[in-house]
C-alpha cells in the first residue's frame, strides 16, 4: 500500500474506473478544443468586444460627435461609434488636444472614465494616459484602442475610424522621448 | 481470462500535459494579440496549435497499440 494510501484511506468505489489512458485522451481533446477555439478567432472577421479593427479602414458611416468648442480642457462627452454597445470616450486634454478612445478597459472590460487628467478604470483602479492611452498604473497591461477623430471646418467633430494601437514596431521613440529630443537639440 | 493490459506510458501522458500547458499559454498569447487588432498573427498560430493537438492526439490514442507493463 503507498503511502498516500495510507494517509487518506478512502476507498472510492469509481476511482479506478477513470484510466491514465482516459485522462490522456481527455486532455488531448482539450488541446483539440484550444486549436478550435484559436480557428474560430481566425475565421470570425467581426472584431471581439472592445477590440480595435484597423483593417476596417476609415468608417463608412462616420459619427458626429457636436462642436469642438462645446468641450473644454478636461471635460469628456461620451458616444457610441460602431453600434449601440460600442461606447467609446471623446475627452479634451489639458493641453487642449482631443482624443477619442473606446470606453472598454483592456484589463476586464469595464467602462473607463476620464478624471484628473488620466482615464481611470474605477473597477480596478487602472489608470491610462490620455494621450495614446497607454496603461500607466494598474492591472491593465495593453493600450485602449483610439478612435480617429477629426474637425470640420464648420467646427463640427466626427468619428471616422479607428487607429492602430501602438505597438514596439510602430512607435517612434525618438520623436516620444522627451529625454532625447533634449539630447538631439543639444 | 487474460485480458492484455492497454495502458499509456507515464512520458507520453507527462508530453501531453506540456503540450496542454503550451497550448493554454499559446490560446492566451493570441487572445492577448486579437484584442490588440493584430489579427494577422492567427494562420501561424492555428498552425502551430494545429500541430500541438496532432501530437497530442497522436501519443493519447497511441496507447491503445501499446501493452503496458504488468501490475
Amino acid at each position: 500500500m503507498t503511502w498516500w494510501r495510507r494517509a487518506f484511506p478512502l476507498d472510492l468505489a469509481e476511482e479506478s474506473h477513470f484510466s491514465r489512458r482516459e485522462f490522456a485522451r481527455f486532455l488531448a481533446l482539450v488541446s483539440a478544443g484550444f486549436t478550435t477555439g484559436i480557428g474560430f478567432l481566425w475565421m470570425w472577421k467581426k472584431p471581439l468586444e472592445g477590440a480595435s479593427d484597423p483593417a476596417s479602414g476609415p468608417s463608412g458611416h462616420p459619427v458626429a460627435l457636436g462642436m469642438a468648442s462645446d468641450l473644454k480642457g478636461g471635460e469628456s462627452r461620451l458616444f457610441t461609434f460602431r453600434d449601440a454597445h460600442d461606447a467609446c470616450i471623446l475627452l479634451r486634454t489639458s493641453k487642449g488636444e482631443l482624443k477619442a478612445y473606446r470606453q472598454t478597459c483592456t484589463h476586464l472590460g469595464c467602462a473607463v472614465r476620464f478624471k484628473n487628467e488620466r482615464l481611470e478604470c474605477p473597477c480596478h483602479l487602472g489608470f491610462f494616459e490620455p494621450d495614446r492611452g497607454f496603461p500607466v498604473q494598474g492591472p491593465p497591461s495593453r493600450p485602449l484602442s483610439a478612435i480617429a477623430i477629426e474637425a470640420r471646418a464648420d467646427g463640427s467633430l466626427w468619428a471616422v475610424g479607428e487607429l492602430p494601437k501602438p505597438t514596439l514596431e510602430n512607435l517612434n521613440h525618438r520623436a516620444d522621448c522627451p529625454r532625447d529630443k533634449t539630447e538631439v537639440q543639444a | 481470462m487474460n485480458i492484455p493490459r492497454v495502458r499509456i506510458s507515464p512520458a507520453a501522458l507527462g508530453v501531453i500535459l506540456v503540450l496542454l500547458v503550451i497550448q493554454i499559454y499559446l490560446f492566451e498569447t493570441i487572445l492577448g494579440a486579437v484584442l490588440d487588432g493584430q489579427r494577422s498573427v492567427l494562420p501561424g498560430a492555428f498552425g502551430i496549435s494545429l500541430a500541438l493537438t496532432a501530437i497530442a492526439l497522436f501519443l493519447a490514442f497511441r496507447s491503445t497499440l501499446t501493452r503496458g507493463s504488468k501490475e
